[in-house]
């Protein structure tokens, strides 16, 4: 199991996937630190963190140059850009399909995995290598961006705009749960579609599609579902950045174990039965 | 007595509304070059990938070196193998393909992988990237592959395809090699059956999921080969005639009614008369004599 997933990160780090992906996680860091607003990706976001006034807005759309934008938000007040940004922790998802993609999904599409199934490597060991592969690539990623967006804007922002480092830390682990519940998703997705194209077209709809359903039937319908919205995963990781409660925090981590057994005994029991083609 | 690597027992598959392979019965011993002839379809390439697990059997077992097919996680250590297309990663040189399975299989010594390419004729070319290589020159490096490990048994599935003739001609010494020399057993398919017979010293005829015929190199020369058949109620008799009037042992007795003459070959007329000369009752005698392809056809023909 260990030799698969050294072999595979010899594979990944001689690509130049790995490399632009970091590269856009370093290219979001750096346009949320200067432009000291996160980027996000997605329907909506639960945070109430980015609200400003009226009048602000306003200032904000007529701002003339970068530093202008800069001053407007600086006056508003202090504020913790670096919580806003490991709020939008959601993004990373879509860094997630490519980790998966290029570690497992790749298998497939060239069917290399009949390489390595058909040597001493069984099914499960196949399975859970890749798990624990993209789960620790995953980490690698959550770790690189939190850290980097919080020392960046340390250095570009400075001390009012910035949170205690502790609480960088405890955020980051409030929301690994669920990021590794997501991950699982993902890796049940890439066992259960197999092709690159087939994974890629499903991974990245449903997270859109998630999102439009339950707007729309909200909407649509007049029910409230803000309750069930609460736990969305984009939401959920923005709430867990956002002095959260205790029992919040509770329902969200038992959320991403959750997330984790079933999807892995899902796609687990899936490939196991499969024919590699 | 020889080692077993291969054995299968009554082994099936079966899909939705297709038998790929019934109760397939065959064993292949240490040494074997063991060549699978079929058409396509006619199951070779699911029979290898229920060996090498790709895929579950329906009904049947199989042993490989003496371990039943439920435990098979260290015994797969001793097999190397090409199935279907070679599939690699295309980013990646020969090379770096090769050194991504040396890691997975905890090969340290990169030594190794020089000596697969060599072995196959890439290294020169083994800092080419995969996805600009020749068809023949992905063949090669499956096969590369396959013998990365030392394996005691490889199986390799369409192998010579797309190999110009220099190629196949390099690749089946080569194989010849890794069996007399390193005493490697190899099962082996092919559409290409002159090419199988060079090489293999058994061989196995599916069809329709079905083995017709498990045969060795020396039974298939004997069924092919150019001769006289002569049916006889009295075999004893007749080869004693044989050996005394026309002065020759080159016959095999196949059963208690048959005799295959192998000289006096369009000299059916002669033999009759000498036999019949000496009250040797004749039933039949023919000239008969046919390639490996119309063997195979007429073997495939009986069938349908």
């Amino acid at each position: 199991m260990i030799n698969l997933i050294k072999s595979d990160l010899y594979r990944i780090f001689k690509g130049k996937a790995i490399y632009i992906t970091l590269a856009i996680v370093i290219i979001i860091g750096i346009v949320s630190c200067v432009g000291m607003s996160s980027g996000y990706i997605g329907v909506s976001t639960g945070s109430k963190l980015t609200s400003f006034d009226k009048e602000s807005t306003i200032a904000l759309n007529e701002a003339n140059n970068l530093i202008e934008y800069r001053n407007i938000i600086k006056s508003h007040g202090s504020f913790e850009l670096d919580r806003q940004i490991i709020g939008q922790n959601g993004n990373l998802y879509y860094l997630f399909i490519v980790i998966v993609v290029i570690s497992l999904s790749t298998d497939f599409s060239n069917k290399s995995i009949k390489n390595t199934l058909s040597s001493a490597i069984t099914r499960k060991q196949y399975y859970f290598s890749k798990l624990v592969l993209i789960a620790f690539l995953g980490t690698l990623f959550v770790l690189f961006n939190n850290y980097f967006s919080y020392f960046l804007n340390l250095i570009i922002n400075g001390d009012n705009f910035s949170m205690p480092f502790m609480e960088t830390v405890k955020i980051t682990l409030l929301q690994l749960p669920l990021l590794y519940g997501i991950i699982s998703l993902l890796v049940c997705f890439a066992f259960v579609l197999q092709k690159t194209a087939l994974f890629n077209t499903v991974s990245i709809s449903f997270i859109i599609l998630l999102q439009t359903l339950i707007i729309g039937i909200t909407n649509l319908f007049k029910i409230n579902l803000n309750g069930f919205y609460d736990y969305e995963f984009q939401s959920a990781l923005s709430k867990l950045a956002d002095f959260p409660t205790n029992k919040y925090i509770i329902i969200c981590a038992v959320l991403g174990i959750a997330y984790i057994v079933v999807f892995n005994i899902i796609g687990y029991n899936i490939f196991k039965k499969c024919e590699i083609k | 007595m020889n080692e077993i690597i291969l054995k299968t027992n009554n082994l099936s598959k079966s899909y939705k509304n297709f038998t790929a392979i019934n109760q397939v019965n065959i064993q292949i011993n240490k040494g074997d070059i063991y060549g699978l002839i079929g058409r396509n379809g006619a199951g070779k390439t699911t029979l290898m990938k229920i060996i090498t697990t790709l895929t579950n059997k329906t009904n049947g077992e199989f042993e490989l070196f003496n371990h039943k097919d439920n435990d098979l996680t260290q015994t797969k250590r001793r097999i190397g193998c090409l199935i279907e297309n070679p599939a690699f990663f295309s980013n990646l040189s020969a090379y770096d393909n090769l050194k991504y399975y040396a890691i997975q299989k905890g090969i340290t010594d990169n030594n190794q992988i020089i000596q697969s390419l060599k072995l196959v004729g890439l290294e020169d070319t083994k800092n080419k990237k995969f996805k600009n290589f020749s068809l023949g020159m992905k063949q090669r490096l499956g096969i590369a592959f396959a013998i990365l490990d030392n394996p005691d048994f490889i199986i390799l599935d369409e192998p010579i395809n797309g190999l110009d003739p220099i190629g196949i001609s390099d690749l089946r010494d080569t194989f010849k090699r890794l069996n007399e020399e390193k005493n490697i057993t190899i099962l082996i398919s092919s559409h290409i059956l002159s090419e199988l017979y060079l090489l293999a010293t058994r061989f196995c005829i599916l069809e329709q999921g079905h083995v017709i015929k498990e045969l060795t190199k020396e039974e298939l020369d004997t069924e092919c080969s150019k001769c006289i058949v002569i049916k006889t109620d009295d075999t004893k008799k007749a080869t004693v005639i044989l050996e005394k009037e026309l002065n020759t042992t080159n016959y095999q007795v196949v059963n208690n009614e048959e005799i295959r003459l192998y000289d006096y070959l369009e000299q059916s007329q002669k033999i009759n008369k000498v036999l019949v000369k000496n009250d040797v009752n004749i039933k039949q005698i023919q000239e008969t004599g046919i390639s490996l392809e119309d063997y195979f056809k007429s073997l495939i023909s009986s069938q349908n």
